[in-house]
């Protein structure tokens, strides 16, 4: 199975959920770093209880902690422990519970946490060269198992277990390395600025002695790194180019082990071009304030007369002069018209456009003849009427013409005043009143009538 | 006369000179750290030299390492730094000259500078220094305003080149502030080294500290200072070495030449 690479957030989560914290007095550190110590010194795996103690109150003894003088050494040994193993860094190991005292042993955050305080492991020309040259022997064995791979066991056992914890170890401890250097490079820095401070014009060669080690070292590293990164970037390209003929799914997980490791060495390779860019830069700064200022001002008088300026901000005022040009100014490009160029006038509004008479249009009576020529047609419901007439007219004007064509049937001729009238439905989704028609011909408007409230209704529907 | 550059015309047609050309008439000083301008300066300065005294100038090579024109007639336009962007100016080159920013190679703050300032002349003075039209002020807003100023006079300064806008939190000290260190840079007595100076053109003196900036018509962030005791805070907001007001200042100098100029 492919090793997936955890979710970020989900390990922020986890971690935040867990409430995880570790808080080491210095006590505690001192402590660990003591069975630290001892342990390597003795060459023990692990330390009965009483043992502990001992080193425990070893410990109190040397550092001459004041924090709790009341506590006796034991109680506050039991304290210790019992801090220590709540946070992981101590653990049993013997497993025989109540039944006698323990044995306990560090973890692995805990050694983790001395061996950054006690061992000086920075990158150097000989780490770095021993580990790069490891890692391309360790490489070239996992080249000729990938060739000779051809089951899927022989790809885990040959190819991917190598790659998964000797390779990416050999590149961890590169990679340790490189932030103990940086670690080491804040520090020199810390401490040229402490040299000259502590003795100015004294310690000039100190510092150049200082630059120039570290610059000779760091272009060493920078060296090596790119010679290097080069053969295992290649010896990488042989094993995934191997995986990707190879038929076998344990193939992929060589694969995808391999384009890990080369991410990995691509960050080593960064790493020293960054470091040589950045280091370029304090290197000129310091040597430039070594040569302009220290060699200079070898008493710093400057630097008091400038403070005693700017303290006092009497007598002495005075301005920089600097040069301050206006900027350029680029006109922009504009065509000539081609010709004479016309007199510059006022623009004039646009004349109106002349009247016509037109001849009005009575839609009233276009509709009336309408209706009029539906009934003498034969239609004998309003419903008829309304369909003929209105079935021409655009969708959106059907609405209204409905109204207006029952109010001219009202008008023009005499609906059947039933009761009962039925809703029938026409075009458009309209339902209106149906009314019977009697046979065409010419009627009486009657204001008021049956005909007429028949309309008024129509009209608002 | 030059290596590199047989003729005025070989120095003019390189691909640097317009760009350098350019930021000198306005004001940039150029140094080692101008990776392509500098060794083009250096090539081309007895050719630029002659060419640019045409012009009513001096292109000046100090020996810490830039090159800047110094406007000596009128044909060039020119301006005095502002109240303020001396001040700043000299805190920088104190912080320039203290072996303790060598630790970060002379990358600092805005916070650095401003306790520089306070430190060397009181947190009183420094507000007084920079609002110096104000009979009575709040002192949060004057602090505000204090914080703004020193903002604007670190973005003026970059432009100039005194130093170097690394992100909106940072800037590099370059060897150029080292021109504000000149007048303390000679053994003799103060004032007639300041003589000296002015008549060379490179600084002029101004009058007290009240008055230095109520000259000057164009400086907008004076004049609104008199009257709006909120522009502070409103001004100052995050430190941005790019924000602030473009207008330069200007003030009434005394020229050199000036009988009341070395007074």
């Amino acid at each position: 199975m492919p090793e997936s690479r955890p979710d970020p957030q989900h390990v922020l989560q986890s971690l935040a959920r867990r409430s995880i914290a570790v808080d080491l007095p210095t006590l505690d550190l001192c402590f660990l770093a003591a069975l630290h110590l001892r342990a390597e010194r003795t060459a023990l795996a692990s330390f009965p209880e009483d043992q502990l103690v001992d080193v425990f109150e070893q410990v109190v003894e040397s550092v001459r902690d004041d924090a709790a003088p009341d506590a006796g050494p034991l109680r506050r040994a039991t304290h210790a422990i019992r801090r220590l193993r709540e946070q992981r860094m101590l653990a049993r190991v013997d497993g025989a519970g109540v039944l006698r005292a323990g044995e306990f042993a560090l973890t692995r955050l805990a050694t983790g946490i001395v061996a950054f305080f006690l061992e000086d492991e920075t990158l150097t020309h000989e780490t770095l060269t021993v580990l790069t040259r490891s890692l391309l022997e360790s490489l070239s064995t996992v080249t000729a198992a990938a060739r000779e791979a051809s089951t899927a066991e022989g790809w885990r056992t040959g190819v991917v277990g190598p790659l998964r914890v000797t390779i990416a170890d050999l590149i961890a401890g590169i990679q340790r390395r490189q932030r103990g250097f940086d670690l080491q490079q804040e520090q020199l820095q810390r401490e040229i600025a402490a040299l000259l401070q502590a003795d100015w014009f004294g310690a000039i060669e100190r510092c150049q002695s200082l630059l120039d080690a570290t610059s000779a070292t760091l272009g060493d590293l920078n060296q090596v790194l790119l010679r290097d990164a080069h053969e295992l970037q290649s010896a990488l390209q042989e094993i995934q180019e191997i995986a990707a003929d190879a038929t076998d799914d344990a193939a992929i997980d060589a694969d995808e082990a391999s384009r890990a490791i080369v991410e990995q060495v691509d960050r080593i390779a960064a790493w020293g071009s960054a470091r040589q860019r950045a280091w370029s830069e304090y290197y000129q700064y310091v040597h430039r304030f070594l040569r302009d200022v220290v060699r200079l001002d070898p008493s710093r008088v400057i630097t008091h007369r400038v403070r005693e300026c700017l303290a006092a901000r009497s007598g002495g005022r005075f301005a920089l002069t600097v040069a301050d040009a206006p900027a350029i100014r680029l006109l922009r490009d504009v065509v000539a018209p081609h010709g004479e160029r016309p007199p510059v006038k006022r623009r004039r509004p646009e004349a109106e456009p002349a009247l016509a008479e037109e001849p009005a249009v009575d839609t009233q009576a276009l509709l009336e003849a309408a209706v009029r020529a539906a009934l003498s047609g034969g239609a004998r419901g309003l419903a008829d009427v309304t369909a003929r007439v209105a079935g021409g007219l655009p969708a959106g004007e059907r609405f209204v013409a409905t109204g207006r064509i029952a109010q001219t049937i009202a008008r023009v001729s005499r609906p059947d005043a039933r009761a009962e009238r039925p809703w029938v439905p026409i075009e458009d989704g309209l339902v209106i009143e149906e009314w019977v028609l009697p046979s065409w011909g010419p009627q009486v408007d009657l204001p008021g009538g049956e005909a007429g409230e028949a309309a008024e209704r129509a009209e608002a529907t | 006369m030059s290596g590199a550059f047989a003729s005025l015309q070989d120095a003019i047609d390189a691909e640097a000179f317009p760009a350098v050309d350019l930021a000198l008439r306005r004001g940039r000083h150029v140094d080692r750290d101008d990776s392509d301008w500098y060794p083009f300066l250096v090539d081309a300065q007895p050719w630029l030299e002659a060419f640019y005294r045409r012009f009513g100038c001096e292109l000046v090579h100090r020996t810490d390492g830039y090159f800047y024109l110094l406007p000596t007639g009128d044909r060039l336009g020119r301006r005095h730094l502002s109240s303020g962007e001396m001040l700043v100016g000299q805190a920088l080159t104190l912080l320039y000259l203290d072996p303790a920013t060598v630790e970060h190679g002379g990358v600092l703050t805005r916070d650095q500078v401003l306790a520089q300032l306070a430190g060397v002349m009181g947190a009183e003075a420094l507000v007084r220094a920079l609002n110096p039209k104000r009979r009575r002020y709040d002192e949060r807003v004057a602090e505000e305003a204090v914080r703004s100023k020193v903002t604007e006079a670190l973005r003026r300064l970059a432009t100039l080149g005194f130093v170097e806008v690394v992100d909106d939190a940072r800037v590099r000290l370059r060897p150029a502030l080292m021109r504000f260190a000149e007048p303390a840079r000679e053994t003799g007595a103060p004032e007639k080294t300041l003589k000296r100076l002015v008549a060379a053109g490179e600084l002029v003196l101004t009058e007290s500290d009240a008055d230095a900036d109520e000259t000057d018509e164009t400086d907008e962030t004076d004049e609104t200072d008199e009257t709006d005791e909120t522009d502070g805070a409103d001004e100052a907001g995050e430190w941005s070495p790019f924000a602030g007001p473009e207008a330069p200042s200007e003030r009434q100098p005394l020229e050199p030449g000036d009988p009341e100029a070395v007074e």
